[in-house]
């Protein structure tokens, strides 16, 4: 193996894993703060971090000649690369750049156990020696980055959900849930109130607006948050990223699986783990055409299709054996 | 939402059949009811991936605790993905899928036009235009148009009433989305009807006939490659390749050269083989004070197979092929290429199993009364799995339109405006109002800047209206 190579390798991870922990301490400071400095400062850091990740697994595909995603160092690594840009893709639409700490930090973490799985430069066993892994293992990977943005979002959601509910009130479910009343430093523009004389959606979070009128600093710092309704549809678009990324991701799956054992479903743990989460997502998106389900309750299912997620992902491999159990 | 259950309530049915048939209705075209089966679903699914699956009863006695052991054996959780409750909940969701998609998604989907208080609906919004009526009316309508909204008019109750559209068609993305499952599950239930699989092993040299197509496939030769990998733990053998050269005759009864490998299934008149496996066939032969017993066996022994021991209860069973043996140790090396193979055998008496030996190849071992085990050459065998599955181009077609349906649902945004002009004489007030199938908040934004948009052309020059944003989908 080229030293050369190998160093550049090593200099590119360790560019990766520290653009996402200073990124991270970063953006909690502009979480607290609001200082748009420190978002100024985050955003090239995720950007950086991002970008080092897709030229480690190009330099080391380069390197070995084997497609870098047949372990899970590979894949950890495509996780959290796939996470970084999804969420930066939506921060640009969205202006999403206060959960930037949560994917941040849960990249940087994937990554650093990436490494433990790092076990140096293998080719790949026969099975996997196929031009469907490279269809079919990114797809799956940007799903569960998706569904890992979406968890993120959720919190946040729950979040500010369970402060409304502490300050007395009960936070509005359903459609009639919008904007919240734009007092204290906002986040973004974006969330800004409509103008006037469009019909006003009233406020899902009266109490913390109330609190947040007072000069109360957690009612402050949490009205300045996107409105619950506008957390729940992040959320949802979020997963409706996912959600077709995981079905494309099981298809291309199961027509591999069909040309590498003979059959497009075998029950093997890791399609049964994956079917289980998509079925969550599914009843996600069912749920969500509910009004009355819009809300506290759909954001629970993203927590708990994602904590789904990474048991498919993780758990099956680690702990459970089976065709999918490339554990190198 | 206007369900016909509803109704059914007001004026109660006194027909018990037809109340019946009314609350099933009900109870199989609630949305909730399908996510509970889809939690049901799920479950059983998570099941099967914690407990293992098909394996012998003994096995769960051995691994589980007696009364998990008990419950995975009388609930069928040991083969759970073809126990009549897993197959149930899935008709259940079809059928739940079935009554909801003509019962609600069908008839919700397509709102009829109709007046509507448009002060109530929470994102509405009012813009003051001046002008002659019919003017203003034309000037709303090509604004919409102009934009991509399908307009359409209608006097309701004596006044005129304008509709504006956009992606009315992708309301049709649910129906979309459930017909590809339904098909999807077609395509699955026509295997089980129609299509077979099994598996099958060839020695080097050797033929073999598959009983359900009466395809001959002969193994011409089986090679393999397996390369030691540096790697910061050590060493370690990672396969590389796996390819017999087989000659088969199927329907045309002409003999055909072909090669099989790993992701390169052969097809033989529709079914399918595979190269699943590979292993090595053991020549064993058995001895009585030097004599040869008539049980040795005849031809080479695949790991698995067995012989017994003379006319004894006792019997051999071949259970591992050793490809390079730790002299030091006697035990297997890390390497699984035959440098200095030997093989593992389990002795069984009766059920029972007894003990268990490792005879180098070429050698031979005594296992007493008088009984001598030799293992000689080893022949390399391929293990192939074939398929016949008639239902694989409908799943694939309902794979795709499913997921065309999960597209046009999630990233096309239905929405209508209900418009109304009122006033009088050159001063009139455009009230619009938005709804769309997955709330008000997800059209906000959008709302708020094709109102302003509306009143910009509106306050603006007449012709400078090309200078207002344009509106696309959510
Ligand atoms: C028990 C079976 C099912 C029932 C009863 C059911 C029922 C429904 C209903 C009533 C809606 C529309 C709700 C509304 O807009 O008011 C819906 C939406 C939808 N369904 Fe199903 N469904 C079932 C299974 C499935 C399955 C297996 C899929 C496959 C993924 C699916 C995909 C969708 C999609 C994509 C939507 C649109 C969601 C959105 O626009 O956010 N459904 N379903």
């Amino acid at each position: 193996m080229d030293p050369g190579k190998q160093a550049l390798d090593q200099v590119l991870l360790v560019t990766g894993i520290s653009a996402y922990v200073t990124g991270t301490l970063v953006l909690i400071g502009y979480f607290l703060s609001r200082s748009k400095l420190l978002k100024q400062i985050g955003i090239p850091l995720a950007a950086i971090g991002c970008l080092a990740q897709f030229a480690e697994l190009g330099a080391r595909w380069n390197m070995t000649g084997v497609w870098p995603l047949t372990n899970l160092y590979g894949s950890l690594s495509l996780f959290s690369a796939f996470g970084v840009l999804i969420f930066m893709i939506f921060a640009i639409k969205y202006d999403l750049w206060f959960i930037g700490f949560g994917v941040l930090g849960i990249a940087a973490i994937s990554l650093g156990y990436a490494t433990t799985w790092n076990e140096g430069y293998m080719p790949a066993v026969p099975a996997l020696q196929s031009y469907w892994i490279k269809v079919h293992v990114p797809l799956v990977i940007a799903a569960y980055a998706s569904f890992m943005v979406a968890f993120v979002v959720s919190l946040i959601y729950l979040l500010k959900a369970s402060f409304e509910k502490r300050l007395g009130g009960s936070a509005i479910r359903g459609s009639a849930a919008g904007a919240g009343a734009n007092i204290g430093v906002s986040m973004s523009a974006a969330y800004a109130a409509p103008p006037a004389n469009v019909g006003a959606i009233k406020s899902d979070t009266p109490r913390i607006d109330a609190a947040a009128a007072r000069g109360d600093f957690w009612g402050l710092w949490l009205a300045g948050l996107p409105s619950l309704g506008k957390l729940d549809i992040l959320t949802y678009r979020i997963v409706a990223v996912g959600l077709p990324l995981l079905t494309v991701g099981i298809i291309t799956g199961a027509w591999w699986a069909k040309e590498a054992w003979g059959a497009y479903w075998q029950w093997d743990p890791k399609e049964t783990a994956a079917l289980t989460s998509w079925i969550i997502y599914a009843a996600y998106m069912h749920l969500h055409t509910r009004s009355t389900w819009r809300g506290s309750r759909t954001a629970w299912v993203s927590v708990i299709g994602f904590i789904s997620i990474v048991f498919c992902y993780l758990g099956v491999n680690i702990f459970i054996s089976g065709l999918h159990s490339y554990k190198m | 939402m206007k369900i016909d259950v509803a109704d059914a309530h007001l004026h109660p049915r006194t027909n018990p059949l037809a109340e019946a048939y009314d609350e099933f209705i009900a109870l199989f075209a609630n949305v909730l009811f399908a996510v509970s089966l889809f939690a049901v679903w799920g479950l059983l699914t998570i099941i099967g991936v914690i407990v293992d699956q098909g394996k012998d009863p003994g096995f769960y006695w051995q691994n589980y605790t007696p009364p998990l052991a008990r419950l995975v054996l009388r609930l069928d959780l040991n083969n759970i993905y073809h126990s009549a409750g897993y197959v149930g909940i899935i008709g259940l969701i079809l059928l739940s899928l079935a009554v909801c998609t003509f019962k609600r998604v069908i008839p919700a989907r397509l709102p009829p036009l109709r007046a509507v208080k448009i002060d109530k609906i929470p994102l509405n919004a009012s813009v003051a235009v001046r002008g002659e009526e019919e003017a203003v009316r034309g000037r709303v309508n090509a604004f919409f148009t102009e934009r991509g909204w399908q307009v359409r008019s209608r006097e309701i109750g004596g006044s005129e009433w304008t509709f504006a559209d956009k992606h009315n068609w992708a309301r049709r993305g649910v129906l979309v989305a459930h017909v590809g499952f339904v098909i999807i599950a077609a395509g699955t239930s026509l295997y089980w009807a129609k299509g077979f699989s099994g598996t099958t092993a060839v020695i080097s040299g050797q033929s073999v006939v598959i009983p359900e197509t009466k395809a001959r496939i002969t193994l011409d030769r089986f090679g393999y490659r397996i390369d030691p990998v540096q790697t910061k733990s050590g060493t370690v053998y990672q396969p590389i390749d796996y390819v017999s050269d087989v000659t088969y005759t199927g329907a045309d009864d002409v003999a055909h050269k072909a090669i099989l490998r790993v992701n390169h299934p052969l097809d033989i008149d529709g079914t399918e083989y595979y190269q699943a496996s590979y292993g090595y066939a053991i020549d064993f032969s058995l001895t009585h004070n030097g004599t040869p017993v008539a049980t040795s066996p005849r031809g080479p022994l695949k790991e698995g197979d067995g012989f017994p021991i003379g006319t004894s209860n006792r019997s051999i069973q071949y259970a591992q092929f050793i490809g390079t043996v730790d002299r030091r140790t006697g035990q297997a090396a890390a390497d699984p290429r035959p440098n200095d193979p030997a093989v593992v055998i389990d002795a069984f008496e009766g059920d029972r199993e007894v003990g268990r030996a490792l005879i180098p190849l070429g050698g031979s071992i005594d296992i007493g009364g008088g009984y001598r085990l030799a293992a000689s050459r080893y022949t390399l065998y391929s293990g192939f799995q074939y398929r016949y599955d008639p239902g694989i181009p409908l799943v694939g077609i309902g794979a795709f339109v499913l997921l065309a349906g999960l597209c046009i649902s999630f990233y096309l945004l239905p929405a209508r405006l209900y418009v109304q002009i009122t006033g009088a004489n050159r001063n009139w007030n455009v009230g619009i109002a938005a709804t769309t199938v997955k709330g008000y908040t997800i059209y906000e934004e959008q709302f708020a800047a094709l109102v302003e948009a509306l009143r910009r052309s509106e306050d603006g020059p007449r012709g400078s209206r090309t200078a207002a944003p344009a509106f696309g989908t959510a």
